[in-house]
């Protein structure tokens, strides 16, 4: 769907149903340089099953229009303000990656308003080594291909696909080519600075799932688990096999995960 | 693993990791119709196309996937789909992207069929082309009209041998907001991969290189997913409410496979252009190879280009790797490892020295096919291009007198004595004429 906020045409992918602020809404947040497309296997999925699924695109992102935003505080703001502007009174926000700090910072301010949290293959801090800041700054493709590479684990790399006929590579680098030029810099140069991620998350009190990847070597699963560990509430699912990109590369696994948490804390 | 997987890796690999419970290292062959569900979630997940997998063989299948998602790999692209041949690759892309009114700016130096589909057949379901010749870039960008859909052609026409200017003719689909559409049969993703240089959907026929065996017949249609469908209104189907699967948008659900997704749902479904499994697993079996196959295709191409040029039995040779071909300098660049296996040539004595040639060959064969592992011989002009008018020959860039080899993987030396054996014939031909 399409929605005004500040100013900024937002495109907002809602699994292919009506969306309405009335039932359990499942708010999910794409990592760097990426959009709405990373939750294709998921936003179909919880959509059919009954929740009211949002997975917008960010500023500068996707089909959104705008400038990507510079901060991993002021996507949280971004995102509770478009909560507040569909006037919904409480989400699950599920974030991939730098979605992860964004899910972290927004959970961590809004108690009342975001009820629970899944983080997918993230961690408390996500520094970017300068090679790849200089890459998305000057040769934007190769920073692209970089990190789709380094992204997928083996099964992403041998291109087998539970979609039949697609190569996860080709998506990805696609996909990440599509946006605003500037979307993946920004990004980037926005997880690099963030530094509030283990304070907020010692603050978020609401039930987490973590869904992290064996083969992560963007966000390793042994920062995946201290994000788990910093967490009140939280809980961890580790894929083998997987690498970073697992929404894409394993979505059974991690919709299955998901709605068993989202289920278990329905009763909790 | 430190980095993607190179050419001749994916070619034995890409798609397939031997599953768990068997562990198979062939890929397997799924000779079946259907998909037991799970349950009846299951089984609406997948026709919803929330979930990845397989309800149907008309519209996917284990094996085939292999073979798709290998062509995917080896073009650089999003997604691919077989299909049942490159023909039906081809009309069911067109049927895809086209509704009744729309227009196409297609080659005019085209394969019999492909020219016949355009020109003949899609008309009667109100879609036109017109045809320009490949190489005038002008004539293309004026011959695109507001309802202009794609542009079509082969980057190495069939049998005439013309380049097309991928990179320059992208620009011109670029500008006109249309995706660029090449049959790349005869190039393979070995020689060049066109979505790098700005191709939008690739067509092969796989029956030929990239089976190389001669066994089985294939097409597939592979989706670059660098068309941004949803930039005017001019795909609707893509990028608006589409009648299946309440009004799924393909363009804001699936991005950059977004073609595909409407080809699988609407193009599979609907027309059924399937390939079957078995003739997929035939087809891996020779995409095993295509790496070396094809160096050896261009060792045999170079060495018969040598042996023909300034044979005396030959009156004119044609290849885009001779400095005469026209596209000879535009080869070079896009395509360094060579312009193909296909030469066209013609006989001092012109059709029926061309004839007796064609009957005295015994090596090499006489039939309707190229890209095979065997030397194939044939007259283009009373086969497969014998549907298509006589204007159209003159504007394909055929003679009456064209003879057009596919070059085999056989040792040079005895290709070179079956050819002397056709030459011999045909001088004979020509002194009984005189």
């Amino acid at each position: 769907m399409k929605h005004q906020l500040f100013d900024t045409n937002v495109h907002i992918a809602t699994g292919g149903r009506t969306f309405s602020n009335e039932g359990q809404v499942l708010v999910f947040i794409h990592g760097s340089g990426q959009s709405h497309l990373t939750w294709i296997l998921q936003s179909r999925y919880f959509a059919y099953r009954g929740y009211q699924v949002l997975a917008p695109d960010l500023p500068g992102h996707g089909l959104s229009g705008g400038t990507p935003l510079e901060s991993i505080e002021s996507m949280a703001d971004w995102i509770i303000a478009l909560l507040d502007s569909l006037e919904i009174k409480t989400a699950c926000l599920v974030g991939h990656s730098q979605g992860c700090l964004v899910t972290i910072e927004a959970a961590a301010r809004h108690p009342n308003l975001i009820a629970r949290v899944g983080l997918i293959a993230g961690a408390l801090a996500i520094p970017v080594n300068d090679h790849l800041l200089s890459l998305s700054d000057k040769a934007l493709s190769k920073a692209i291909q970089a990190m789709i590479s380094w992204g997928h684990g083996p099964m992403g790399h041998m291109h087998d696909n539970t979609q039949p006929g697609h190569s996860f590579l080709g998506f990805g680098n696609q996909l990440m080519a599509a946006n605003n030029q500037n979307a993946l810099k920004n990004d980037l140069i926005a997880c690099n600075k963030y530094k509030n991620g283990k304070r907020a998350a010692s603050k978020i009190q609401q039930p987490a799932l973590c869904i992290l990847a064996e083969k992560d070597k963007m966000t390793p699963l042994k920062f995946g688990q201290q994000m788990a560990d910093a967490l009140i509430r939280g809980q961890v699912t580790t894929i083998e096999s997987a690498g970073h990109m697992l929404p894409a590369e394993f979505p059974a696994e991690v919709n299955t995960a998901l709605r068993n948490f989202l289920n278990k804390t329905d009763k909790s | 693993m430190s980095g993607d997987y190179k050419f001749d890796t994916l070619s034995l690999h890409a798609g397939h990791v031997p599953d768990e419970r068997h562990g198979s290292r062939a890929v397997p062959i799924h000779q079946t119709t259907s998909y037991v569900f799970k349950d009846t979630e299951h089984a609406a997940a997948l026709y919803n196309q929330e979930l990845g997998g397989h309800l149907y063989t008309r519209i996917s299948n284990p094996t085939i996937a292999v073979l798709e998602q290998r062509i995917a790999a080896l073009e650089g692209a999003v997604a691919a789909t077989a299909t049942a041949s490159g023909m039906a690759a081809l009309a069911t892309a067109v049927l895809v992207l086209c509704s009744q009114g729309d227009h196409i700016v297609a080659s005019s130096r085209m394969y019999g069929a492909n020219i016949n589909l355009l020109e003949n057949t899609l008309p009667r379901f109100g879609i036109t082309t017109s045809f320009v010749d490949p190489n005038d870039l002008a004539g293309i960008e004026n011959a695109i009209q507001t309802n202009t859909k794609i542009i079509f052609g082969e980057v190495i026409g069939n049998p005439g041998l013309d380049i097309m200017d991928v990179e320059a003719i992208a620009k011109i689909a670029v500008s006109a907001g249309i995706p660029l559409m090449l049959d790349c049969t005869f190039n393979t993703p070995w020689l060049l991969k066109p979505i790098e240089l700005g191709a939008n959907l690739i067509i092969h026929s796989l029956t030929k290189w990239i089976g190389g065996h001669g066994v089985a017949i294939g097409g597939v249609v592979v989706d670059g997913g660098n068309f941004d469908w949803g930039q005017n209104d001019k795909f609707l189907t893509i990028a608006g409410p589409h009648y299946a699967m309440d009004g799924i948008n393909f363009y804001e659900e699936f991005g950059p496979a977004a073609f595909t997704a409407k080809f699988r749902a609407e193009g599979m479904y609907n027309f059924g252009p399937s390939l079957s499994p078995t003739n997929a697993f035939h087809i891996l079996q020779g995409m095993e190879t295509l790496s070396l196959r094809m160096k050896c295709h261009m060792d045999n191409t170079a060495k018969m280009l040598k042996f023909l040029v300034g044979h005396d039995a030959v009156a004119w040779v044609r290849h885009p790797s001779l400095p005469d071909h026209p596209g000879h300098e535009l080869a070079k660049r896009m395509m360094p490892r060579g312009a193909g296996s296909i030469i066209v040539f013609g006989l001092k004595g012109g059709r029926d020295a061309g004839r007796a040639f064609i009957e005295s060959v015994e090596l090499s064969s006489h039939l309707a096919n190229v890209g095979d592992a065997k030397t194939l011989v044939i007259h283009p002009a009373s086969t497969t291009h014998s549907h298509i008018s006589a204007e159209a020959m003159v504007e394909g860039g055929l003679s009456d007198d064209m003879i057009r080899i596919s070059i085999g993987l056989e040792d040079f030396t005895d290709i070179k004595a079956d050819f002397e054996l056709g030459f011999q014939a045909a001088a004979k031909k020509l002194k009984l004429k005189e």
